[in-house]
């Protein structure tokens, strides 16, 4: 969901609170926390090239792919597999108390601890541990959330009414959710104040288990729970994956291309997952601040400013991969629907988000793990500067170009291999990937924008 | 995320070529000719597996003239962005 300010507010706030630590200490940081310090510095190229080039290397990884015609290889890459042992029911279970401990200690840290930013467990317990090394962790091992969900364990110790879900909603309020989760993330100071996280955190415990316990946890985890969703779709990427009910060790990004999604409520959730972390970084560039200072200085109160640009671009970002679809069955001279082609190339857009989110947080994550081990020792009573990581060295910055790139490239690899599953015909599956590969070409190109643009606090929010 | 059935949205005007063992519509015969060789090669008639190679054949051939067309936009490309860095920086 969110990623660029994430790492990059997780910075600035170490350097708020770290003002103790030598100054190269944040410079070091700053530089390790952003992609922006990785590209700009070191090489003297205009932004328009570098767009371009960025644009340009997804180009030619798609027609480098096109060069795999071999139906039996690209099948065969994603059938290799090898069965895991099961965990068991015990470790499950420890699993699951650990986790709801957790959350425990979270809510009462936050809601009692004076301390504020780094300092706070509370605070780091969230964007560190949870946002920056959990999430990782569901598309680069595999999606353990359904069994460590804190929110499910409480939802499952209440009784259940069983209400029938209604079917006509589909998964369009776990899209709802996503957006307003990250909405409030934006315009509130949520990586600064542990009270205003840890009231979020009741909302959201709440909420969740009074929806679980109205429609049954099963389909609420399944159908309305944005966080549980987005794990399940991250989970689809990575390596260990439960398949017919068995743990299976498989290629990264294998499962996609047979991933169908549901119907367009799933494909909406898959694109507003990408589309929050390019709002989230489009706020804090230097247009958005003058342009949103314009509109405002003629008389439009900032919270429309922001809110109309969030549904616009949302809407856009959707309208836009329809679009894709669309253009894809055109060239492809397919009856195939366009929005089972939507439904069928969507899950390549999850390698793009996770190589992003993986970019944007490993950084802080390294930085600030030291200052969790710290503050986890004594949560009352925290050191009155926590230590920090000294510094990432250069190369941490082309590394997490690498994640970006590497995305890609896995991106246009499944929609590849999903064109080959779709179409009987091998020419019809490359022409069927010209929208979406129009799509990825454009989104690199406005990420890439986003990142190289120096950091503006974004205007009218408290933050 | 279950398996479906593809989902086909023919127009009203278009008078498909309807696959006899699934019913999937195909706007070309060829295409019609590969889907049937490719998921349902084992109750294939002589005639269908003959239109099976033939549109094989057919698509080979158009495969590799669009590799080669491949080909020169991936020299274009390169050749492009190595001038226009030369230029520019």
């Amino acid at each position: 969901m969110v990623s660029v300010p994430r790492s990059r507010r997780a910075i600035r706030l170490a350097l708020a609170t770290g003002c103790s630590i030598a100054t190269w200490t944040g410079v070091a940081a700053a530089h390790s926390g952003s992609l922006a310090g990785a590209t700009r510095d070191p090489i003297a190229v205009p932004t328009w090239l570098f767009l371009l080039t960025g644009g340009g290397v997804v180009g030619v990884s798609f027609l480098l792919a096109s060069f795999v015609t071999d139906r039996q290889l690209v099948a065969a890459v994603h059938d290799w597999g090898r069965s895991l042992p099961d965990p068991g029911r015990v470790l499950r279970a420890l699993l699951r108390l650990a986790a709801v401990s957790v959350l425990g200690l979270t809510l009462l840290v936050g809601f009692l601890d004076r301390a504020d930013g780094v300092r706070n467990l509370a605070i780091l317990v969230v964007w560190v541990v949870w946002w920056g090394g959990y999430v990782a962790t569901t598309y680069l091992l595999g999606n353990t959330w359904p069994t460590l969900n804190p929110f499910r364990t409480l939802a499952e110790a209440l009784p259940s009414l069983d209400r029938p879900y209604p079917d006509r909603l589909g998964a369009w309020p776990s899209v709802a959710g996503l957006l307003l989760l990250v909405w409030v993330e934006v315009a509130s100071p949520l990586a600064d104040d542990p009270r205003l996280l840890a009231t979020v955190l009741a909302t959201y415990t709440v909420v969740t288990a009074g929806g679980a316990v109205v429609v049954g946890p099963d389909t609420w985890f399944a159908r309305a729970d944005p966080l549980a969703r987005a794990f399940r779709f991250y989970g689809q990427l990575a390596p260990v994956g439960v398949e017919d009910g068995r743990l299976r060790l498989r290629l990264p990004g294998s499962a996609l291309p047979d991933t169908v999604l549901d119907g367009r409520d799933d494909v909406a959730f898959v694109v507003t997952l990408l589309f929050v972390t390019t709002y989230d970084g489009f706020v804090a560039t230097g247009p958005w601040a003058s342009g949103a200072r314009a509109v405002v200085g003629a008389g439009v109160p900032p919270v429309v400013v922001y809110l109309g640009a969030y549904l616009v671009g949302a809407l856009g970002f959707y309208l836009a991969y329809r679009a894709s679809a669309r253009l894809g069955r055109q060239r492809a001279e397919t009856y195939l629907s366009a929005t089972y082609l939507a439904r069928r190339f969507a899950p390549s857009l999850l390698p793009i988000a996770a190589g992003y989110h993986l970019a944007h947080n490993l950084g802080s994550f390294l930085v600030l793990t030291p200052t969790f081990l710290a503050v986890a020792a004594s949560p009352l009573a925290p050191p009155p500067s926590p230590p920090q990581l000294a510094g990432l060295p250069a190369w941490f910055g082309g590394l997490e170009l690498a994640f970006v790139l590497l995305g890609h490239l896995l991106a246009v690899w499944v929609a590849h291999a999903t064109a080959y599953d779709l179409f009987p015909s091998r020419l019809q599956a490359v022409r069927s990937q010209y929208g979406v590969t129009a799509v990825m070409i454009g989104y690199t190109m406005l990420s890439l924008w986003i990142v190289a643009e120096p950091y503006v606090p974004p205007p009218f929010i408290a933050s | 995320m279950q398996a479906h059935d593809p989902e086909t949205d023919v127009p009203p005007d278009a008078t498909p070529y309807v696959c006899d063992y699934c019913g999937q519509p195909f706007a070309r015969e060829t295409h019609l000719a590969l889907h049937r060789g490719l998921e349902h090669a084992s109750s294939l008639s002589e005639e269908e597996r003959a239109a099976y190679e033939d549109a094989h054949d057919e698509e080979v051939d158009n495969l590799r003239r669009f590799r080669l067309l491949a080909l020169a936009a991936l020299v274009m490309l390169y050749f492009g962005f190595l001038m226009t860095y030369a230029v520019v920086t």
